[in-house]
């Protein structure tokens, strides 16, 4: 990593940390959201409510946390 | 309404003749097309619809005339004429040759002389003979013409002719018996409102003004034409609008073009306002998206249509029916924009702006009818506190709401079925706060008991969404804080909503889909960051009312602990979480974090080892299992919470290994920021580092030096110029550290020895007690003879010292110990990479000289949930009280005796009710003493007879309390009260082979038969003996100090306290403790919840002030805090508070003679 990357803007960042928080929280729960998917009340609007709820823990995380996090490298 | 023939304009239909429809019975209708021919001239075009007699050619006529307009429109030139042009020419022909000669007056429209004057015969016409085909076809006509000539500035004057004569006298009532035909009779009402719709928007609205004047007309029948829908299976045909549709559009037509007066009449009708949205939902999509854009532009956002009338227009039912339409059903393939977006951008600005007439201005967090202004007299607040105020208490089932349309509207909406709905509500909740404890209170039948739904997850979105709303400003409106602080119940209602109770909250915690318990816990973070915020505002400085408001404060607190769930289901959730689970892992440990920070009364009362916890954390780090860097710095955020745990709890094990990690955890966490990939960030970690190097003495505690900064950089140096090497050298360093952390007076004597070895001048010399510690544990290394070992070694202590040397450590000190080391291993053969210290080492790693650095204390323990005040007075007595007060914990409980008794072992031990059990033994009634000792003694042997790991000894420990108890002769008295405790806390630690004091319970157990009760269990055994495993000192401390204060409840106990003892009374070794200057805030306050408890005990103040001079005590205290950090603070003004108070309780004359005026004048 030779040339320094240009600064991501607040809006990438939080763009992608909500990417990657959503990814993340669909591969840990995996389980639980097959079964979500197979309950009665699943029709409609279920899916957007279902990502919705996943994806609005990213405000647990402030702006500057969330930039820590999408930042990191794992080069030495 | 019935259903309504599917005759449409007069184009389709073929009445039976004007003469024949007359008649009011109904005839066999010969459906028979109107004739029509195309159009050459203008000549023609006169002919054609010059009036006569003749009802059929007059249909002819017209019906040319449509077909001629209909191709203007459509630009249909097929039909023999050559282009457009010449049917313009036509047709401002054909209009100048039938306009009116001389107007004679230009001023009013009814004095003018008509336009198009055959038309309007014809219509006056069919008028008279009921000719109905007639009547459809002249207003078909008058709407396409009125089309064409609004397209063509040249034609305008013509059209506006045409819109006058239309507002004649005679055409208005042509006009009105039209609207009125029959509800069957679209195909004349529609074109009706066809053209006048054509007529209010031609010329930019020139004439709606006149159009609204003539309401009685030209708005005739409006509400019931909008009442005639599209009946039918199928959908309405965009092409054949039903009269509802025309008439919507015509009053939205007019919304546009009329004057805010206009609009304000019109809106204010209630039956026009619930005409227009009655059917909304059957509505076609593109009347719907019309609608709610023209009443948004023409009345939400026009400032001169005044509040109510807007109030009228968004009343409860347009606003459910507007919400209807998130359930409206739009043709997938649809090329209009989505009717549900529309109608939630709507519902959103007609919700949450103020000027839209529904949304009105509340108190914030305190109910309509608390009044503000309103002053209580200071002495009855100082008196009663918050029972002075009438209302505090009045908000548990209704709380009065000024915005009652919101407060009606809001039940009608699912929030947990539609992000759309869910960012409604929380937007209202956003901008009225009141309606937030109302919404709860009033619709209960939601409960939040977990399942695994999509209906669940869309609830406890909704409720997180409305957790995360901000608190407002001052709890209300005003540009202050009112006097008196607002309702707790409307408080807690904001930070924890109702469903979020006790019971549910701890039944998703230990529900077995791991999703739930990660919903619950998201939401128990910001729920306690939420509660941190209001309590802060709480304790601003500005309140008028200090007290009133803390006293607030800690009852907002107290029932916020009521309804989270217990320290040990947090635990006992975190402890359940797949290690794979960062996200929740993280949640949880946060969660966890803030208990400590926020409510620490909770959080300490639980016994929370986070070694086990910080261990795996950093063993999992150490592995790099981490394909993804966000993930490792997701796990960071764990880590960086464990420590800040390991901060607050007393007992953190820094320098213990375990069988399962190799290092220490110290060593652990740099070798973490060591190995840490570039761009993680670590600064929580090194500060952790940092602070409990200086607090175990591995480095010099002298300003300005940088503390671990030398070790890292030699570190990170080495890992960079030889990886390979300094794998190595982890476990010699590791012995190192631990040695130097457990043992530091060894080492900073050996320190001195080696300074005292150089001339005079460098006595005072400072070098890290680290160095020696090397060079003493050198010996060992060279003498096992590991090349790697050593290999590693040669090459990192040259820059470790370098490094020292630079950092600013005694020169002449460190040569003296590296040339030791130097000729160690010159001794051994193997190569030290420099024979001196290198001269100039750099810091090429880290930033030299370091920005800044906060020497002792860790940062995050300023965060303390009772946060210090601006100034550093003395702590009032409420303050002291909630923060030194303990709850005497040994109250009986006797329905415990029957209790025990179908309860499983696990359960008995576990779940408390053994220890219920003993603290009978502390009953004021022999019956119930006796009771219990016998229940004791049978829950004992039905221990021993158990599967329990520990059923030996806590069946020892029964027993011999048993035989304490009968030997103490409880027939008489109550069991003294330290012993009753002790038995408590010993039976919690014996369920914990891990617990430190395990090994010293067991110890005392197997010493004999009974205790003795005129001593103190373990005082000695903790206090003076070495702590047996690792480093548990201040956890031993901290769990003897716990069993003391409990046991303090008489003047009985106390006298346990300060009896003279061969080593001295307790309560003086007690006073001791706090001399310690490492001793942290946490275990500090302990010492101060033990002389407060004294103080509570008849007679103990003055016990304190006479026989230990306790005031002295405290002021000596007081003045060996620290300035400018925040912990410090904190004690300044709890010493400083507790002094006033010891004062205060004892005995003034006693003490006064004592110490002869000296405490008064102290004071």
């Amino acid at each position: 990593m030779s040339d320094p990357q240009p600064r991501k803007t607040d809006k990438e960042v939080s763009s992608e940390f909500t990417s990657y928080y959503l990814q993340r929280a669909t591969k840990e729960f995996a389980e639980d959201l097959d079964k979500v998917r197979t309950a009665d009340d699943f029709k409609n609007d279920a899916i957007h409510v279902l990502v919705n709820a996943l994806q609005q823990g990213t405000a647990m995380f402030a702006p500057e946390k969330q930039r820590r996090v999408v930042e990191t490298k794992l080069t030495k | 309404m019935g259903k309504r023939f599917s005759r449409g304009g007069f184009d389709t239909t073929a009445g039976g003749g004007g003469a024949g429809a007359s008649s009011r019975k109904r005839q066999k209708v010969v459906h028979e097309g109107p004739t029509h021919e195309e159009i050459h001239a203008s000549r023609q075009l006169s002919q054609l619809l010059a009036f006569g007699q003749d009802a059929v050619r007059l249909r002819h006529g017209l019906q040319s005339f449509k077909i001629f307009l209909d191709h203007m429109l459509s630009g249909d030139d097929n039909n023999g004429v050559d282009d457009k042009a010449d049917r313009s020419a036509i047709l401002r022909d054909y209009l100048r040759s039938v306009q009116p000669r001389e107007s004679g007056d230009n001023g009013g429209e009814g004095s003018q002389q008509p336009y198009v004057t055959d038309i309007m015969q014809t219509w006056s016409f069919a008028n008279q003979t009921n000719n109905e085909n007639l009547m459809s076809a002249v207003p078909v006509v008058l709407a396409l013409l009125l089309k064409v000539l609004s397209r063509s500035l040249e034609m305008v004057p013509f059209g506006l002719g045409i819109c006058r004569t239309l507002l004649q006298k005679r055409q208005l009532e042509l006009i009105s018996r039209n609207l009125s035909a029959d509800k069957g009779k679209a195909f004349i009402i529609s074109p009706t409102l066809r053209m006048l719709r054509e007529a209010v928007s031609f010329d930019g609205g020139a004439v709606a003004k006149a159009l609204f004047r003539a309401r009685a007309s030209t708005f005739k029948s409006l509400v019931r034409n909008m009442g005639i829908v599209h009946m039918g299976e199928e959908a309405e045909d965009e092409k054949k609008p039903s009269p509802r549709t025309t008439a919507v559009l015509f009053f939205l037509s007019a919304i546009k073009y009329l004057h805010a007066e206009a609009k304000k009449e019109l809106v204010s009708q209630r039956d026009i306002v619930a005409a227009l949205t009655r059917d909304l939902k059957q509505d076609p999509p593109y009347l719907v998206l019309e609608m709610l854009a023209k009443l948004r532009e023409g009345v939400l956002m026009d400032d001169k249509v005044p509040k109510e009338a807007k109030g009228g227009l968004l009343n409860v039912s347009t606003l459910v029916r507007i919400a209807g339409l998130y359930q409206y059903r739009q043709a997938e393939d649809s090329k209009l924009p989505s009717v549900v977006d529309a109608a939630h951008g709507f519902l959103m600005t007609a919700c949450t702006t103020p000027g839209c007439g529904v949304l009105r201005m509340d108190q914030g967090f305190y109910p309509r009818d608390v009044d503000l202004e309103a002053v209580l007299p200071p002495a009855e607040l100082d008196e009663l506190g918050l029972e002075a105020i009438v209302w505090m208490n009045r908000y548990k089932k209704e709380i009065p709401v000024r915005n009652y349309t919101l407060a009606n509207f809001l039940p009608n909406l699912r929030p947990w079925a539609s992000v759309k709905q869910s960012d409604l509500v929380t937007a209202i909740f956003k901008v009225a706060p009141e309606l937030v404890a109302a919404y709860f209170r009033e619709n209960k039948s939601f409960t939040f008991d977990p399942k695994l739904s999509a209906t669940w997850i869309g609830y406890a979105a909704f409720l997180f969404k409305t957790v995360t709303l901000p608190l407002p400003e001052h709890f209300s409106r005003g540009s202050g804080f009112p006097q008196l602080p607002p309702p707790t119940t409307v408080v807690i209602d904001n930070i924890l909503p109702l469903p979020l109770n006790q019971k549910a909250l701890v039944r998703c915690l230990t529900n077995k889909s791991n999703m739930v318990s990660f919903f619950a816990t998201r939401i128990l973070v910001v729920a306690m960051e939420k509660l941190d915020a209001a309590v802060k505002m709480y304790q601003h400085p500005s309140h008028t009312n200090g007290a009133l408001w803390a006293e607030a404060a800690r009852r907002l607190v107290d029932e916020f602990c009521q309804r989270i769930p217990g320290m040990k289901d947090m635990i006992n959730s975190y402890r359940s979480i797949p290690e794979t689970d960062i996200l929740h892992r993280e949640a949880a440990s946060r969660l966890l974090r803030l208990c400590y920070e926020v409510t620490p009364q909770v959080a300490l009362m639980a016994k929370f080892d986070v070694s086990p916890f910080l261990e795996k954390s950093l063993g999992q780090l150490s592995e790099q299992k981490h394909e993804d860097a966000r993930d490792l710095a997701m796990s960071l955020k764990e880590l960086e919470s464990l420590l800040a745990i390991a901060g607050y709890s007393p007992g953190m094990r820094w320098f213990s290994t375990s069988e399962a990690l190799a290092l220490s955890p110290f060593t652990m966490l740099l070798k973490a920021c060591v190995d840490a990939p570039n761009g993680v960030s670590l600064d929580g970690i090194r500060r952790a580092l940092d602070s409990v190097a200086v607090e175990q003495q591995l480095v010099p505690a002298q300003d300005g030096h940088p503390g671990l900064l030398p070790l890292l950089e030699a570190l990170q140096s080495l890992g960079q110029s030889s990886p390979e090497v300094i794998a190595h050298i982890w476990a010699f360093l590791d012995n190192c550290l631990t040695r130097c952390g457990t043992s530091p007076i060894k080492y900073l004597e050996m320190i001195q020895e080696h300074a005292q070895g150089l001339n005079s001048s460098e006595t005072e010399a400072v070098a890290s007690p680290l160095a020696v510690t090397i060079l003493e544990q050198l010996a060992f290394a060279i003498s096992a003879g590991d090349k790697d070992v050593l290999g590693g070694l040669g090459k990192f202590l040259p820059k470790l010292f370098g490094l020292l040397a630079t950092a600013g450590e005694s020169k002449a000190l460190l040569d003296a110990i590296y040339a030791k080391i130097a000729a160690q291993f010159r001794g051994s053969k193997l190569k030290l990479a420099h024979k001196k210290i290198p001269e100039g080492a750099v810091f090429k790693q880290n930033v030299w000289p370091p920005k800044e650095r906060k020497p002792t204390r860790r940062a995050n323990e300023t965060t303390s949930s009772n946060a210090p005040k601006t100034s550093e007075e003395a702590m009032d007595d409420d303050e002291l009280q909630a923060t030194l007060g303990v709850d005497d914990s040994l109250v009986v409980d006797n329905s415990a005796l029957v209790k025990w008794a179908t309860k499983a072992v696990d359960e008995l031990i576990d779940d408390g009710y053994v220890i219920s059990l003993i603290k009978l033994l502390a009953s004021e009634h022999a019956s119930i003493r006796k009771e219990a000792l016998v229940n004791i003694l049978k829950a004992a042997a039905r221990i021993r007879e158990s599967e329990h790991e520990e059923k030996e000894q806590i069946w020892l420990l029964l027993s011999e309390l048993a035989e304490t108890a009968r030997a103490g002769h409880i027939e008489t008295g109550p069991l003294p009260s330290p012993a009753v405790a002790f038995a408590c806390h010993a039976l919690t630690a014996l369920r914990d082979p891990l617990s430190s004091l395990y090994p010293k319970i067991n110890q005392f157990l197997v010493r004999g038969p009974a205790w003795n009760l005129d001593r103190l269990p373990l005082v000695d055994e903790v206090l003076l003996e070495e702590p047996a495993v690792g480093d548990s000192y201040y956890a031993q401390v901290n769990w003897l100090l716990g069993y003391l204060i409990e046991g303090l409840r008489t003047p009985k106990d106390l006298e346990l306290f300060h009896k003279r003892r061969a080593k001295g009374p307790v309560l003086e070794w007690v006073l001791a403790l706090a001399a310690n200057p490492y001793m942290r805030l946490p275990l500090r306050t302990q010492v101060l919840r033990f002389l407060y408890r004294i103080t509570g005990i008849e007679g103990g103040s003055t016990t304190l002030t006479t026989r230990f001079g306790i005031v002295n005590w405290l002021e000596a205290q007081e003045k060996a805090c620290a300035e400018g950090n925040e912990a410090e603070k904190m004690l300044t003004r709890m010493y400083s508070g507790l002094k006033g108070w010891v004062w205060r309780t004892c005995d003034q004359e006693r003490a006064g003679r004592w110490s002869k005026g000296g405490i008064k004048e102290l004071l």
